[in-house]
């Protein structure tokens, strides 16, 4: 009796991906006259840093900025869409988009690729109307919400629960008034530093954009002007 | 092409050698036929009025419709061929209704204006649903952000921002009443007395509830609002009580 | 995670003459290892290969804690001694879950043992072969060899076809001289000059290929395997925080270097405050019980506390 040959069972390959994380954490905070959106500047691919210098962070209007965790590739081309949209709607409508309009537009971008998503995890801070921060954050494919504080990224859930605790002030007998800009500014220096130390893709530098109604300072350098703000380099 | 100088009035999108687009003069002529249409802008808000011609007894006024709504904040009075009014009331209602969706809060006037002017151009050429200018005058009146505005567009896709502004066949006499009388510090009351003064002016017809229509877009609530007959029956009522000036 | 599975492996080094092959080793006293030997041919791999066969979604293995590492070491053929380097990372998934873990275990005196991979296999292997070695020596009243801990380590990971997540960097000194050995989890082995291990081993190999030389001295050494570490600590995110070195010299006792440099001290220290008595109370109640029944008089110490204290009175050697 013959046997039919057989051929040998192949291993079935894992199939190639379009997406990567490469990591970061960022962070945004909705105060009572400014917002803050921050985020670390590494690049991780894998255990791997490609870059120790790169921006999560794209101011998109002079009172909003937007931070991207994710995938690097897919952020650059999700700022240059944004910043592109940012200016049509002044040509077409003759105003600088608020950000809460911002933010509906972002929403219907990232839907609008609801099944080949940009890999992209924003939040997004600004000053309504009246001047009070509004901050908003996002899921890859549109689901949005306004929010008083958030975190996405790597490093997002070390972070939740600290400011759960020291910005929402949950289970606390006793609040604290909502912090000043520069309060606020030292918290998130102390907590991304906090991130960098026990997330491994967060690290290397912080950059902290700070919007108030005079506009949006981004600091990336401590207060001598010379140093930059550092986390872990580890 | 045209062998004489009057035939240059044939095509939609022909200059003239004097550089005219006829067709488009002659849709800006058809306007003085259409019914009046006024409006006025105050501090207060907008006033929308019209001449409705009720043809016949047999005709039911509420029929006509020469004051729109386009969005919440925003409505339209227009004059001339009011089919095609309608139609651009309604690409503007798609265009404020797409600007929601987008960004989650309400066009401008300003943009919403441009939006239908940019419909006006569209005709002519085999791509587009109208084969010649739209025929008609809007006065596009809303409160933004910006507070109240007040916008005329003719069948060239201009526009202009206006305070107060007259169309139609009675519009000469009634933009010199207007400018007469309007002052800026107006209430909202005497917009609406001096709009239905205006019109009985120049009205053939006596003025009577249905043959006149009136809207308001209020600046404190930025809502439109368009008055039923009861509504103008009280403006009415209030001019007749009025001492007949000289 | 391991950084040794797929891995290019670096040129290998001429053989040696002490290089051991483990299934020519004849022990003097085979009983020594017998227990361990029936306690491998009573394992089953058919749980293994089932567990391949599940699905992704019904894998039901734990997390386990990994020490994503470097860990590197080299011979100083100048001075006849080893010197052992590692980071104090410890990793679950992209967790940092120990920021100052020891990587360089204790074999025997005069052997140490750097672990990379799942820190478990690499604790509780060289704790194993630590024994083992010291069965030996009591067995044979002579000095543990490198190479036997060699073989002891790669016949026990050998039959457990790379699921004991151990990539090892062993290094000692015997009457032989100076030895380093890569061990791979899968059980293979090289006796070579300078070896790294640990997904911080590209970064670490950099520091090697370019400064590695025969000639140089103890202290050259010495930095080397520092800045090896430390390229593995900046460069790679498995690795991190600080630098231990473990020096083994001919006749002298280990000098255990641990945490010799912190390079990464905390960056804008914590100022978080937490005012006291600030957490709301939900509920509150006290339960009352009746007495319990009177306590006996002493507790005896745990049986297992005493037996520590007396094998750590024991000599080593």
């Amino acid at each position: 009796m013959l046997t039919p040959a057989v051929a040998p069972i192949e291993a079935k390959k894992k199939e190639w991906s379009p997406y990567t994380d490469n990591g970061g954490t960022t962070l945004a905070i909705a105060g009572p006259d400014y917002a803050i959106v921050a985020a670390d500047t590494r690049l991780s691919n894998g255990y791997s840093i490609s870059c120790r210098d790169v921006t999560k962070l794209a101011q998109l209007t002079q009172h909003c900025v937007i931070g991207t965790a994710g995938m690097q590739a897919d952020r650059a081309v999700f700022h240059k869409l944004l910043r592109t949209r940012v200016d049509y709607f002044k040509y077409k409508y003759g105003k600088t988009i608020t950000p809460t309009a911002l933010a509906q537009m972002i929403a219907n971008i990232l839907y609008g690729h609801r099944f080949f998503p940009y890999y992209c995890f924003n939040v997004v801070g600004g000053l309504d109307a009246q001047g009070h921060g509004v901050v908003f954050s996002y899921d890859a494919v549109g689901s949005y919400q306004a929010l008083p504080y958030a975190t996405t990224g790597s490093g997002a859930q070390l972070l939740e629960p600290l400011l759960d605790s020291h910005i929402a002030q949950r289970n606390r007998t006793q609040k604290n008034p909502p912090m000043s800009k520069d309060e606020a500014i030292a918290f998130v220096k102390n907590a991304m530093a906090s991130v960098s130390e026990r997330d491994i893709h967060t690290g290397d530098f912080l950059e902290i954009a700070v919007i108030t109604r005079e506009g949006t300072q981004i600091i990336t350098r401590e207060a001598d002007g010379v140093e930059r703000i550092k986390l872990g380099f580890d | 092409m045209f062998q004489n100088k009057s035939e240059y009035d044939r095509s939609v999108n022909s200059f003239s050698p004097e550089g005219r687009l006829f067709q488009v003069e002659y849709a800006i002529e058809a306007i003085k036929l259409g019914s009046t249409a006024l409006a006025i802008q105050v501090a207060e808000g907008v006033l929308l009025a019209v001449e409705k011609r009720i043809t016949s007894t047999l005709l039911e006024p509420a029929s006509i419709d020469k004051i729109m709504q386009i969005d919440t904040h925003i409505g339209a009075a227009m004059s001339g061929l009011s089919a095609d009014g309608r139609s651009l009331v309604e690409t503007a209602r798609v265009e404020t209704t797409n600007h929601r969706f987008n960004y989650g809060e309400a066009m401008t006037v300003e943009t919403c204006t441009q939006a239908i002017c940019n419909v006006c151009l569209k005709f002519g050429d085999s791509k587009s649903k109208m084969s010649r200018p739209y025929g008609v005058a809007l006065l596009v009146a809303g409160v933004d952000e910006e507070g109240p505005a007040l916008f005329h567009t003719d069948p060239s896709g201009a526009y202009v921002r206006v305070q107060v502004k007259a169309v139609g066949a009675a519009s000469d006499g009634a933009q010199t009443a207007l400018n007469e009388e309007y002052n800026k510090s107006m209430r909202r009351g005497e917009v609406e007395d001096l709009a239905a003064k205006t019109l009985k002016a120049v009205m053939e017809d006596a003025v009577t509830p249905t043959n006149i229509e009136f809207a308001w877009v209020d600046a404190g609530t930025r809502v439109f609002h368009a008055y039923t007959p009861a509504e103008v029956e009280v403006i009415l009522a209030r001019l007749a009580a009025q001492p007949a000036a000289e | 995670m391991v950084g040794a599975n797929g891995e290019s492996r670096y040129a290998p080094a001429p053989p040696k003459p002490s290089d051991p092959d483990g299934f020519c080793f004849h022990s003097p006293h085979p009983e020594v290892f017998s227990g361990q030997a029936r306690h491998h041919h009573r394992h089953s791999h058919q749980n293994m290969a089932s567990l391949k066969l599940q699905p992704a979604d019904q894998k039901v293995l734990p997390k386990a804690k990994k020490t994503g590492t470097t860990i590197c070491g080299l011979i100083c053929h100048r001075e006849g001694c080893v010197v052992l380097g590692a980071d104090t990372r410890a990793t679950s998934e992209a967790i940092i879950a120990d920021k100052n873990c020891s990587k360089i275990h204790y074999l025997a005196p005069n052997i140490y043992c750097c672990g990379a991979g799942t820190a478990a296999d690499t604790e509780h292997v060289t704790q194993l072969i630590s024994s083992n070695l010291k069965l030996l020596r009591l067995n044979s009243g002579r000095q543990s060899r490198v190479d036997v801990a060699c073989v002891l380590l790669k016949r026990h990971l050998f039959p457990y076809q790379g699921y004991v997540s151990a990539a090892l960097v062993l290094g000692g000194v015997d009457f032989t001289g100076p030895h380093i050995y890569q061990v791979w989890p899968h059980g293979s082995t090289d006796s070579l000059d300078y070896v790294t291990m640990g997904s911080g081993s590209m970064a670490a190999m950099s520091m090697f290929e370019s400064r590695y030389s025969h000639d140089l001295t103890l202290d050259q050494c010495k930095d080397l395997v520092h800045d090896a570490v430390l390229a593995g600590i900046f460069n790679d995110e498995g690795s991190g925080s600080n630098v231990d070195i473990t020096i083994i010299e001919r006749n002298k006792p280990a000098q255990i270097l641990r945490n010799m440099d912190t390079p990464n001290t905390r960056l804008h220290p914590m100022r978080f405050q937490m005012p006291l008595k600030n957490t709301v109370v939900l509920r509150e109640f006290i339960e009352l019980h009746e007495a319990a029944p009177v306590a006996p008089a002493a507790v005896p110490a745990p049986a297992k506390k005493a037996e520590d204290e007396e094998r750590a009175a024991m000599p080593l050697e």
